[in-house]
């Protein structure tokens, strides 16, 4: 049948299809996964039962994995919301088919990353002082209230335009039938609910994009406001913002080009929409790197003492593979291979993004330990190696991503059914009229009052 | 059931609240910078006000998008 002669139901059947038929792969794959978090689990018990000296973390190194991967974590999950809403407010058309994958990864890197710093106490009850004697004029706590505040707007932020697709759902009968009841919220798609729905998309989406920023701003600040060498630093806040941009861009790389392969997605995730996020990873490549070799310049040009230990432990010292290496995963290869199209394929881009994932893993690494592994006291320094404690609950918390990725992916469509059939109905239309208003207009064109233009 | 969702936003919302003011009295009380206290609650109080209100407007908008429906002749 072709494509046109499709019914619009029919048209998008393969995105039902992850839901309405799981096969054996599917229960074989989250099994694994489970298996590996269960590892991480029976790992923090340990921890739990024994304390930090499980862990590689030692003084001067009192911030390992999990600070690390706190940071990452965090970083990653700008990649959904903020693209997203982003890609939304510009009205670019190709987004349809990535936003709910790029807001899903957030909800998901959130809530992993927001349990790091639990992991990273050896008395975890202790936590509980924060509701007691917090002191909001902490970057500890400005930490605490953003990533909150982050967490309940992208969660709603992803709820919200997922109503009318579980409505559809609930109408076609799947199961839970009882959980699609509930969560469609009586969505009939009349034009009153098309209107609250777009109202409170376009409220959802200016919100977040501030306080997007805010999250990994204050993250940076927990470092920049340390007098320590290497951390006090005034562009952290943006530079933190940028890497958080630009790992979050890798990761939904990765997980479209995976998701793509799995569902069989080819007919919805196109070149074009690789293309196009490479170019941005691209840009935000060469955005990291200026910022990343003014970080450095300034501090090599000051020719302070602590600074340039902390420096020499990085470029020459016990953390000078880590930090080529992600120069070479973070700048080099992006380069090399997205600037010219003839090598911007779907497999050399998964190649780029996952080494984009993997080198902003290892600035986080180069951000956090050496800086407390050169101290300005007199201290006997040695690099820090984690523990398998440490190493098994890092592996656990991409497990957990994978897994809560795949159980979402179960439940629910990772390509937005309505907004593609939006696409299909009314955007090329209001897209081209869009363009022609973008053109000049013709000399004979009446020229309304009040458009800044002088009266005859 | 449905009016679960919108109990459990409030709820979330208010919580949040109450501990914002909690940790004002205890600057006020501590004499420990009760300017910058105030002057973060200010930036987040917002934020936390505009995700309640608008997943209850979402809520209330829907339904009644729904009725209005249901009782057009």
């Amino acid at each position: 049948m072709s494509e046109s002669r499709r019914s619009p139901a029919d048209r998008d059947e393969p995105l039902y299809r992850p839901i309405e038929h799981t096969g054996a792969g599917f229960y074989l794959t989250a099994a694994l996964l489970m298996a590996v978090v269960l590892f991480g689990v029976y790992q923090y018990v340990n921890q739990f039962r024994l304390g930090l000296g499980v862990t590689g973390m030692n003084q001067p190194v009192t911030w390992g994995f999990y600070i690390i991967n706190f940071v990452f974590f965090i970083g990653i999950s700008h990649a959904g919301t903020l693209i997203s809403a982003i890609l939304r407010l510009n009205q670019a058309e190709w987004r349809r088919p990535i936003t709910r994958m790029a807001e899903v990864i957030t909800a998901i890197v959130l809530l992993i990353g927001g349990l790091h710093p639990l992991l990273d106490l050896g008395r975890p009850d202790r936590m509980l002082n924060i509701f007691k004697w917090g002191r909001l004029q902490s970057p500890l706590l400005w930490d605490v209230m953003c990533i909150t505040a982050y967490f309940a707007a992208s969660t709603v932020y992803l709820y919200v335009p997922m109503i009318p697709d579980i409505a559809k759902l609930r109408d076609r009968g799947t199961r839970p039938r009882w959980l699609y009841d509930f969560l469609s919220w009586r969505w009939k798609g009349t034009p009153r609910q098309r209107q609250v729905l777009n109202r409170a998309m376009n409220i959802l989406m200016v919100l977040v994009i501030p306080v997007a920023v805010s999250v990994h701003t204050v993250i940076s600040y927990i470092f920049a406001m340390t007098l320590t060498a290497g951390w006090h630093s005034t562009i952290f806040g943006p530079y933190f913002v940028v890497g958080a941009i630009y790992s979050g861009i890798g990761a939904l790389l990765v997980i479209m080009i995976v998701f793509r392969k799995v569902y069989r997605f080819e007919r919805y995730l196109k070149l074009v929409h690789f293309a196009n996020l490479s170019k941005l990873l691209l840009v935000m490549s060469i955005i990291w790197f200026y910022l990343t070799f003014s970080e450095y310049l300034t501090g090599f040009f000051g020719r302070e003492p602590a600074e340039l230990a902390v420096m020499m432990f990085k470029l020459s010292g016990p953390y000078a593979v880590p930090f080529w290496l992600m120069v070479l995963l973070n700048f080099v290869l992006p380069v090399a291979i997205l600037s010219r199209k003839r090598t911007r394929t779907i497999p050399s881009i998964l190649v780029v993004s996952i080494g984009v994932v993997v080198g902003m893993w290892l600035e986080r690494l180069i951000i956090v330990v050496p800086s407390l592994a050169v101290p300005y006291v007199d201290f006997p320094s040695h690099p820090y190696w984690p523990s398998l404690t440490e190493i098994s609950l890092f592996a656990a918390a991409v497990a957990l991503f994978w897994l809560g990725f795949m159980v979402f992916a179960k439940f629910f469509p990772l390509i937005s059914i309505w907004e593609i059939e939006e696409g299909r109905e009314v955007a090329i239309e209001e897209a081209s009229s869009r363009i022609a208003g973008y053109l000049p207009d013709e000399p004979d064109t009446p020229v309304p009052e009040g458009t800044g233009r002088a009266e005859r | 059931m449905m009016y679960r969702l919108f109990i459990d936003t409030w709820a979330f919302a208010t919580g949040v609240l109450l501990f914002i003011g909690w940790l004002m009295m205890v600057a006020i009380r501590w004499q420990d910078a009760f300017n910058w206290t105030l002057a973060i609650s200010l930036v987040m109080t917002p934020v936390y006000l505009t995700v309640a209100g608008t997943l209850t407007y979402v809520f209330i908008g829907l339904r009644r998008g729904a009725s209005e429906e249901e009782t057009r002749p």
